[in-house]
């Protein structure tokens, strides 16, 4: 890994009502990655974003950002991050270019230094034929496209996203994912998100903590947590009426375990394509035809769900990289 | 730092300068006073025109020529008033839309925060003193209406003193319920205090009414409160010293000794507004 941007130890909240918000977290995010800080409604996700960006006090521990110290040197931390908060925080009486002078001023620029940075940042955001109309008039996604603008302007080393994508329609989503992606290419900035969306985690951060109840239960890349909750499944389906194959898929070398539905099979397995061909093997053994095969990737639910006991979602699968964009409600037991 | 000054004042003079509701009734309120309450009540009519009855009415509206002219002053105080208890809104309406807190989150001093909103809103305040001022001073010209009448001789120094006493009594009220913006988190708690102190504030200053129409105990609240300092101030340079106990200086210091405390607690709740928690 490359330096360390931000680095974390021990970190805690207790607000004055007592509330145990983050109970003593360490992790550590490299310099440029994308990094996923995933966990359901009050996990403690926006309390920890707000002492990594100053805006909270940490009642104990210690939090590195850029490699200084966010209790001692606030101000020095916040000129090298950038923040994109869950809500609007554009003035919608200005115009998109103004919410950005704004910014770049208050981050000590002068405005002709700034000028060209925010043409650029307007165009690559796509915003350039609204810049000069009042951001009170602009759609869900537009507004966001000018928060992630507004964000950067002062090229920030490291930039916070708290649930950015919140209130957008899948489409506006994945186009504000898109931005994210030229972003971190062209100014290669370390991010830091939190998000309650599991497949955004999935497809598009290198390494997922998992928070639940201000602790961090997991905490890997996302291919090692989903090892750790068991693997694959591969859905085999035969034409109506075959006979039952249970005890041949079963044989298959790597083959974990087989459910049949009817003339659909489930196998589990640690790793579902490198199965597909024995499989389809057995049934032509036994003279039966494959209608369909597909390999389905446990999702984060499953992973959050063998955890914490807690499910985010009903059914445990995703097919692979397929979005359901619902957003979670825990559920307990599970 | 002078970038984040600009910035802030920047945003505040263009949602200003975008609603032209805000500036025309903020000018128009100033010119209402003036042609409403000013042209429809003389006191001077209610006394009779002998000598000595005059002689008394004089000595009540401080050496003032007529009672319009001791009110055209008094209105600079009320204007004072009824400008700068919007001072705290655009902390206020900040607070809500979390724009404070994207503001918190840059490297802008708290300081300079603090110090856009004052300056700004001293403005906003300004302006129309200024307005009521210069009409009330062209009226006196125009026949038909009833001015302002200056019967002092008003050098440069003069001018200078009233201008300083209007920026220095600008600065105390919009400090003053600046600070509530910053204390307070919500527009109706904000505009609930701001309309508490609206009146009291001005009825317990000599603004409208000559002095020795209200009991002792009364009395001497009027002589510190802030509008009285400055409409004394501004009395005494335009119509002579004659029925003023104190020179008028003595009247701005006690003047920028309250804008210097009310700025000071401004200050003080703004930086408690700003700190992390
Ligand atoms: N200002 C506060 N005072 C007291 N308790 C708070 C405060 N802010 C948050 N909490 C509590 O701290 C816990 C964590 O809240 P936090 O906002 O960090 O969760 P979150 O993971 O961001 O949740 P969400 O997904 O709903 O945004 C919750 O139990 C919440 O009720
Ligand atoms: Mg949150």
């Amino acid at each position: 890994m490359a330096e360390e941007a931000i680095g974390v130890e021990h970190l805690e909240k207790v607000y004055p009502g007592g509330v145990r918000a983050v109970q003593g977290i360490s992790f550590s995010v490299g310099s440029g990655e994308l990094f996923g800080f995933l966990g359901p409604n009050g996990a403690g996700k926006t309390t920890t974003i707000s002492m990594l960006t100053t805006l909270l006090r940490p009642t104990s521990g210690r939090a590195l950002v850029a490699g200084i110290d966010v209790a001692t040197r606030p101000r020095e931390v916040r000129s090298r991050i950038g923040l994109v908060f869950q809500d609007s925080t554009a003035d919608g009486e200005l115009t998109g270019r103004e919410n950005m002078e704004l910014a770049a001023g208050l981050f000590g620029m002068s405005l002709r230094e700034a000028r060209a940075q925010i043409d650029d940042l307007l165009a690559s955001m796509d915003l350039a034929d609204a810049a000069d109309r009042r951001v009170k008039g602009y759609s869900g996604g537009m507004k966001r496209r000018l928060e992630l603008a507004v964000a950067v302007v002062h090229t920030p080393q490291i930039l916070f996203l708290d649930e950015p994508t919140i209130g957008l329609d899948p489409q506006g989503r994945a186009g504000f994912w898109e931005y994210i992606q030229r972003l971190r290419k062209e100014k290669q900035v370390t991010i830091f998100m939190t998000t309650h969306y599991l497949d955004e985690v999935e497809n598009l951060c290198e390494r997922v903590a998992i928070i639940d109840h201000g602790k961090i239960v997991a905490m890997g890349t996302n291919d090692a947590l989903k090892e750790r909750v068991g693997g694959d499944e591969v859905e085999v389906r035969l034409a109506a009426g075959a006979p039952d194959l249970t005890g041949e898929l079963t044989a298959v070398d790597g083959a974990r375990e087989v459910t049949r539905d009817g003339s659909v099979y489930h196998v589990k397995t640690p790793r579902g394509e490198t199965l597909v061909p024995s499989l389809v093997k057995a049934c032509d053994r036994a003279g039966v035809a494959v209608e369909g095969i597909r390999v389905l990737r446990p999702s984060l639910d499953r992973v959050f769900l063998g955890l914490t006991g807690r499910a985010y979602r009903e059914e445990g699968y995703d097919e692979g990289r397929a979005s359901s964009s619902s957003a979670f409600t825990p559920r307990r037991g599970g | 730092m002078l970038q984040g000054l600009g910035a802030l004042l920047r945003r505040r003079f263009v949602r200003w300068t975008r609603a032209p509701t805000w500036i025309v009734a903020g000018l128009l309120t100033p010119l209402l006073y003036l042609l409403l309450f000013g042209q429809a009540f003389d006191l001077g009519k209610l006394v009779p025109a002998n000598p000595l009855a005059q002689a008394g009415l004089r000595s009540a509206i401080q050496g003032a020529p007529d009672y319009f002219s001791y009110f055209a002053l008094g209105m600079v105080g009320m204007v004072a008033v009824t400008s700068a208890l919007f001072s705290g809104t655009g902390v206020i309406f900040d607070k809500q839309l979390g724009i404070l807190q994207r503001t918190i989150a840059t490297p802008v001093r708290r300081s300079t925060i603090f110090l856009s909103e004052l300056l700004f809103y001293s403005f906003l305040v300004v302006l129309p003193i200024l307005i009521v001022l210069g009409l009330s001073l062209v009226f006196a010209h125009v026949p038909g209406l009833v001015g302002l009448s200056v019967t002092e001789h008003v050098g440069w120094l003069g001018a200078l003193e009233v201008l300083v006493a209007i920026l220095v009594l600008s600065i105390a009220f919009t400090s003053l319920f600046l600070s509530f913006g910053f204390l307070l988190s919500r527009p109706e708690s904000y505009f609930g205090v701001v309309n508490l102190l609206n009146l009291p504030l001005l009825f317990t200053s000599n603004a409208l009414f000559p002095k020795g129409t209200s009991p002792g105990w009364l009395q001497s609240i009027t002589a510190y409160n802030p509008i009285s300092l400055a409409v004394n101030v501004m009395r005494e340079t335009f119509f002579g010293t004659a029925y003023y106990p104190y020179p008028s200086y003595i009247y701005l210091f006690g003047l920028l000794g309250w804008a210097l405390a009310l700025s000071g607690l401004a200050l003080l709740l703004a930086s408690r507004a700003l700190r992390v928690k």
